[in-house]
């Protein structure tokens, strides 16, 4: 590649919570471990954009600072789009995926707009979702972590995965997905745990440019880890192990 | 004599649990004591002569009240104490039952009292605390207090108590807020750390948001520079050296906030040489930065309660530092609790320990940091660790979160801390 692979982490620490943002150096670590020059550009206004974007990541963040950040995503709604229509990949954890939805009804019964790129709607849960959680999608068993108070209605006809154990979107699926944009409750290292999300994110971002994937040596000792930790998870909820 | 009865009765039960469980049970009569008498807990709290002060928020309440308790000591007085961690109701109305005459009095001119933000704000309801001190707001106990809103919601609920001070992080933004709320029944009183200080720490100092300008001389005390287990407070514009129980800027914070309480506290009698000389006499805290010698080996070791701690105790460590041990247990449920920490500087960790030791390997190896080994067993792991030869740079080096930490002083057969043996 004559550039660096180019991974937006979109504001780091205003949607950041669960280590999120993480994410996005996973993705640049998995790039050079393939061979791959990659960087990560912390974007906290649309004035950091860089000119090439070859994936985005959006974490989620506090509820005291939904209107603040939708604000600031607000103003690069046309960039959002643009990388979704290019299919340029794009994960979004918790409160990142919801602001990039139609709204957010909170438990007082106000709604914060979201930016209406992703069909369908964030509504309050009876109670909070913290636990494990087990989703069996095309990208195999993933296993994360889910923290919520809301549950995501409006993404049945196209789920990350359905839920094995946990809570997820409710009602039985987990995540959203619309062409190249991954929404996802599974938050913090949700890539690093789960390479084959990763690989399937990173392999987009590269065909799309014109390179070619395939993971490098260093991975494998990364995944065997990760495939121990899934695997712990998966004994103590009595599900079978990988 | 009103709570005659349920002081006998909390201390018949207390015995029953000693016997029952040597050296444990202190939470079961606290529990038994608060369910007949509920009035015993604050009733005895609220009636120092000098008042009740409290510490709370996110980081550092534990260090920060030792070293409190040890200023207001040199000052001649007597202080009550919650000795150990127990900081829930129960644990401190059982600590209160050890001390208490059968009329519910406590000899002491003073209480000083660290409490959990959560269950603080529970009990502070009937609480009448002379001065709040606030640490600071962090993201911490993932499971528990999803976000920084809660926590301040709940540092707030506490501060609104105070009847004379509430004593504040100046550096943390959620706290200035908050007090920029408080009705103005009690003076506010702030600490900070200079703009040389925060620019050493190129990643802040943890807090869930920093303000964006520095207390001036004048506003309140200061912390001015730190260098390993020295640092500088200014005090009313004079420049005093401190000693700190640990390498860190976190613990030389954790001293400016004691100084400013005990200023609070004492008021007129607060004597700045006094309460310096006294906090620089502290041993270093159990676990945190504390250096013990084992199996006759100098080790480190380093507690990790919360991201903002494991970020400080990582870029506290000695530069090159060739021999860590890393051991996460099962009191971290959540393995993203510690994604948001930059591992980098580690550069190589000989081995990955604990129940979480798979997740802790796989941060550290996206993190460019060489994991030699990974052995869930804790037992095996401290063997291997401690019989290698002794390290070129720096000490062999231990960090733990709370459940590895126990487990290794077992292993180890290291005394623990009072709340461990319960």
């Amino acid at each position: 590649m004559t550039r660096p692979l180019s991974i937006v982490s979109l504001l780091p620490e205003l949607l950041g919570t669960n280590g999120d943002a993480a994410n996005a150096r996973v993705l640049a670590q998995r790039a050079r471990w393939a061979g791959v020059e990659a960087a990560v550009v912390e974007v906290r206004s649309s004035a950091d954009l860089p000119d090439q974007v070859d994936a985005v990541i959006v974490g989620s963040g506090s509820d005291a600072d939904l209107v603040r950040a939708r604000d600031i995503l607000a103003t690069m709604t046309t960039e959002l789009r643009t990388w979704a229509t290019a299919g340029v990949p794009i994960l979004l954890v918790g409160t990142g995926w919801e602001l990039l939805s139609w709204g957010i009804e909170l438990g007082d019964g106000t709604v914060v707009e979201g930016l209406g790129i992703l069909a369908g709607r964030a509504v309050p849960m009876p109670a909070r979702a913290t636990d494990d959680i087990v989703v069996t999608s095309r990208h195999g068993r993933l296993i994360g972590f889910e923290n919520h108070s809301r549950s995501y209605v409006g993404a049945e006809a196209s789920p990350l995965g359905q839920v094995l154990y946990g809570t997820g979107n409710g009602a039985g699926s987990e995540g959203l997905v619309m062409g190249s944009v991954v929404g996802t409750h599974l938050h913090g290292p949700v890539l690093a745990r789960n390479p084959g999300l990763a690989d399937h994110l990173l392999r987009t971002a590269l065909v799309r440019i014109g390179h070619e994937y395939r993971p490098g040596g260093h991975s494998s000792a990364a995944d065997d880890m990760a495939k121990a930790a899934r695997n712990q998870v998966a004994v103590r909820l009595g599900l079978p192990t990988e | 004599m009103r709570y005659a009865p349920a002081i006998l009765l909390g201390r018949v039960v207390r015995k029953l649990a000693r016997w029952r469980k040597p050296g444990g049970g202190s939470a079961i009569p606290g529990l038994v004591v608060n369910r007949i008498a509920p009035g015993f807990l604050p009733r005895t709290l609220n009636s120092f002569p000098g008042g009740l002060v409290i510490v709370t928020g996110s980081s550092g309440k534990s260090t920060t009240t030792k070293m409190l308790v040890a200023a207001l000591r040199a000052h001649g007085m007597v202080v009550f104490t919650n000795q150990s961690t127990a900081n829930i109701s129960q644990g401190l109305t059982s600590a209160l039952l050890e001390q208490a005459s059968l009329s519910g009095h406590i000899a002491g001119d003073i209480a000083v009292l660290e409490m959990d933000e959560g269950h603080g704000a529970l009990i502070s309801g009937s609480l009448t605390p002379r001065v709040v001190a606030l640490t600071n707001v962090m993201v911490d106990q993932i499971d528990r207090f999803h976000d920084s809103d809660m926590v301040a919601a709940m540092l707030a609920k506490i501060a609104a108590r105070a009847t004379g001070t509430v004593v504040i992080n100046a550096d943390d933004q959620y706290l200035t807020a908050l007090a920029a709320r408080l009705d103005g029944t009690s003076a506010i009183a702030r600490y900070g750390v200079s703009a040389e200080v925060l620019a050493a720490n190129p990643r802040g100092l943890g807090y869930s948001a920093t303000t964006t300008s520095r207390l001036d001389e004048g506003e309140g005390m200061l912390l001015t520079s730190v260098h390993g287990r020295r640092a500088t407070v200014s005090i009313a514009g004079v420049g005093y050296p401190i000693g700190l129980p640990a390498r860190g800027t976190h613990y030389a914070v954790d001293a400016l906030t004691a100084l400013s309480t005990a200023r609070a506290a004492l008021g007129g009698r607060f004597d700045p040489v006094l309460a310096i000389g006294a906090i620089s006499a502290i041993p270093p805290v159990f676990g945190r930065g504390e250096i013990v010698t084992v199996r006759g080996r100098q080790v480190e070791f380093v507690l990790v309660q919360n991201p903002a701690s494991f970020q400080l105790n990582v870029d506290s460590l000695e530069p090159g530092t060739d021999q860590i041990l890393i051991a996460i247990g099962s009191d971290v449920r959540d393995p993203s609790y510690f994604w948001p920490v930059n591992t980098s500087s580690l550069g190589r960790v000989r081995i990955a320990s604990g129940s979480k030791a798979q997740d802790i390997a796989l941060q550290l190896v996206y993190d460019d940091v060489v994991v030699d080994r990974i052995e869930s067993d804790l037992g095996l792991a401290l063997d291997e660790f401690l019989a290698l030869p002794e390290p070129l740079t720096g000490l062999k080096t231990i960090i733990f979160s709370a459940d590895s930490m126990r487990r290794t002083r077992a292993h180890l057969g290291l005394v623990t801390n009072k709340e461990e043996q319960e």
